[in-house]
């Protein structure tokens, strides 16, 4: 049972609050002794005083008789005079003939039983003794009192520490409980299995919370990389078994040359299959997430108008046109080389697959940093929109021309790390492949602040 | 060339060896961590190729204890991972270069040769001279036969690099790498695109010709025999 946290932690708190429970009623216990002493001394003090002012000024007999109207009053202190011989002349306390000076003694009461009283006796003018005192008792049974007092304080927390530690642990218990059977659920192969979050938002929903979200995270990962060895599986035979049959039939060739040629095709193959390869492995580590870790501030515009300035040329010599729409000054957190590949295949695949045209543009919108592909081809059918960011996926018009299948899933998966959506605008003519980035969050400095915009703003009307 | 192979596989080793050798250069193929070792911080060579993943010595530990000898020779590091954190690491331990398997053995000869002479720190040097064919990198122009060629950032790039590696073959790769700083394979003919507009600028109506294409293997930049 003690191998329960919060059982444990409930009983050390219930340990610390009797104790301090005991601490507390004796602290209590010591502090009214002794202020209630002290108020007992100086009532029988002030008492002394006044009947000595009476003896002086009425004389003894007037005393006698102050002493004899008290002694009949209830609950006033206890009394006693005795005459200059010893003689008692008044009160309860007389026949004790007490010493001068503090004593205690015990006195008889009139309705049977004994008090202790504490009394002091002094010596009137004339000789005589008085002798004024209270009930000691009185006090002890103060004590007694606050001390049963603490005694029911401290049995009351120690049964509602350990009733309320019992039921908090049993509740704490329960939930983790919840999370062990799922852990263990999911160890056992029930992947889809999640701790149950509760409504209340507290430590351990948010414990839960998170690792449902590891579990999502982790799923999802098992997905992709089932859905890259299906690929594998899938795409990489074909190839595979064209590669093995030009082998195997290069074998009755008969001349060298014929056999060179196959060799030499022999090798595009596995030049092709390597670069699938190599394409699914970089999708499945992009997917991976690490990269993230290393993120920069990255000039979108600029990154863009130095892809285009590249691509250009070829697009150019190929009979396309290829431009670049500059939309200012556009931060976003990203891996520069990715968002390079990311453009890079966009811009390949609208120049490859769709029109003769091809237009980059950069602009801000309130969700965010956008870049675009803008191409004036014949646009994608809606059917298949969902589609073509897929792994191997290619529109029926594009099955006839060069490409592997994975240049927009690694778009995809570029754009998906860095927190980007992916939309498909139509233009009429043609579609705009548009990645709308978050804006970059992380402080930056230009080390060289563009002067030309603020030259060209300031002498704009 | 004294070369040394750290390779384990020895099937692949013994195809490098012979392929090296066919090319002009000694070879010392080690087939373990500890016997690479060994022979690296032993014997002097010009380059170390070296793969990451040995028996018994992992092949980065091999090169931060000889880079911790003291030895400097030139490392290429072969490797079978090639994310970019592997790259990194590899560079940091004290690799010059780095090659993915599987690689084209043109790729790794032209990266070897690259290495070996690795020129001296040129980038010291403002000029750049191949034949009549000057480059001036501080006022970034470019002359040939006294006129003044002018070049698009890229191509001036792509000159400077040639230029600094004349004589040797570059490859497609290499140049993605340094002019473009890909480390991807952008699948488009971007090189050859750039390459044919420089070589029309620095090249066309001039003799001889300078800057040539070797056949399967990449560019090559050098004066006439």
């Amino acid at each position: 049972m003690f191998r329960s946290t919060s059982l444990r932690l409930a009983a050390l708190y219930t340990a610390a609050f009797a104790l301090s429970v005991v601490v507390l009623g004796a602290i209590t216990l010591v502090t009214t002794r002794v202020t209630l002493s002290r108020e007992f001394d100086a009532r029988i003090k002030a008492e002394t005083v006044g009947l000595a002012q009476e003896a002086r000024k009425e004389g003894l007999s007037s005393v006698v008789e102050a002493v004899q109207e008290r002694d009949r009053t209830p609950g006033a202190l206890e009394y006693g005079l005795c005459g200059p011989n010893g003689e008692p002349l008044a009160g309860r306390l007389a026949p004790t003939r007490p010493p001068l000076g503090w004593s205690k003694a015990p006195i008889r009461q009139p309705g049977g039983g004994v008090e202790s009283v504490r009394m002091m006796t002094t010596v009137l003018p004339g000789g005589a003794r008085l002798t004024v005192g209270d009930d000691d008792d009185r006090i002890e049974a103060l004590q007694r009192a606050v001390l049963s007092a603490f005694a029911w304080a401290f049995g009351g927390v120690v049964v509602l520490g350990a009733l309320g530690g019992y039921g908090l642990s049993r509740s704490v218990r329960r939930r983790l409980g919840e999370m062990t059977d799922a852990a263990e659920g999911i160890i056992d192969g029930d992947l889809a299995r999640r701790i149950p979050v509760g409504g209340a938002d507290d430590d351990l929903d948010r414990l839960a919370a998170s690792f449902n979200r590891t579990l999502d995270r982790i799923a999802t990962l098992m997905e992709s990389l089932r859905q890259v060895s299906t690929d594998i599986a899938h795409d990489l035979r074909t190839p595979l078994t064209r590669l093995r049959q030009r082998l195997e039939s290069s074998r009755s060739l008969a001349s060298d040359d014929e056999r060179a040629e196959a060799l030499s095709g022999a090798l595009e193959d596995v030049d092709a299959i390597l670069e699938t390869f190599s394409a699914l492995l970089r999708i499945a580590q992009i997917e991976g997430g690490a990269r993230r870790f290393s993120f920069l501030p990255v000039e979108l515009s600029s990154l863009a108008k130095s892809m285009v300035d590249d691509l250009a040329p070829s697009a150019e010599d190929a009979g396309r046109a290829l431009s670049f729409d500059n939309g200012g000054e556009i931060w976003v957190d990203g891996d520069r080389e990715l968002l390079a590949q990311m453009l890079v295949n966009l811009i390949d695949n609208a120049l490859r697959h769709a029109g003769d045209r091809a237009q980059v543009r950069t602009h801000l919108v309130d969700q965010g940093a956008v870049i675009s592909v803008c191409d004036n081809g014949p646009g994608v059918p809606s059917a298949e929109r969902s589609r073509i960011f897929d792994r191997f996926y290619r529109l029926e018009r594009s099955r006839s021309t060069p490409g592997s299948g994975l240049g927009l899933a690694l778009v995809a998966a570029i754009a998906r790390l860095h927190g980007a959506t992916l939309d498909l605008v139509d233009r009429h003519p043609g579609i705009e492949v548009r990645a709308t980035f978050p804006l970059s969050q992380k402080p930056r400095t230009l080390a060289f602040p563009n002067l030309q915009d603020s030259a060209s703003s300031a002498a704009s009307p | 060339m004294k070369l040394l192979l750290v390779e384990d596989d020895k099937e692949a080793g013994a195809y490098l060896k012979k392929a090296l050798a066919e090319a002009g250069h000694t070879v010392d193929h080690a087939t373990g961590g500890r016997e690479g070792l060994l022979l690296a911080a032993g014997e002097a060579y010009d380059v170390i190729i070296l793969d990451r993943m040995l028996p018994e010595l992992d092949g980065l530990a091999i090169l931060r204890t000889i880079r911790a000898s003291g030895v400097k020779t030139p490392v290429l590091l072969l490797t079978a991972v090639g994310g970019i954190d592997d790259r990194v690491e590899g560079l940091e331990a004290g690799g010059d270069d780095y090659l993915v398997k599987p690689f084209a053995f043109v790729e790794l000869l032209a990266r070897v040769n690259a290495l070996a002479r690795r020129p001296p720190p040129q980038d010291l040097q403002a000029t750049l001279q191949v034949a009549d064919l000057q480059l001036d990198r501080l006022k970034r122009t470019v002359i040939r036969g006294g006129a003044r060629i002018e070049l698009q950032p890229r191509e001036f790039q792509l000159l400077e690099y040639l230029m600094r590696h004349a004589g040797r073959v570059v490859t497609r790769t290499m140049l993605l790498e340094s002019v473009w700083d890909f480390h991807f394979d952008p699948k488009t003919n971007i090189v050859e695109t750039h390459m044919s507009r420089l070589r029309s600028k620095i090249d066309r109506g001039y003799s001889p010709e300078l800057l040539h294409t070797v056949r399967g293997a990449g560019y090559c930049l050098r004066e006439p025999d």
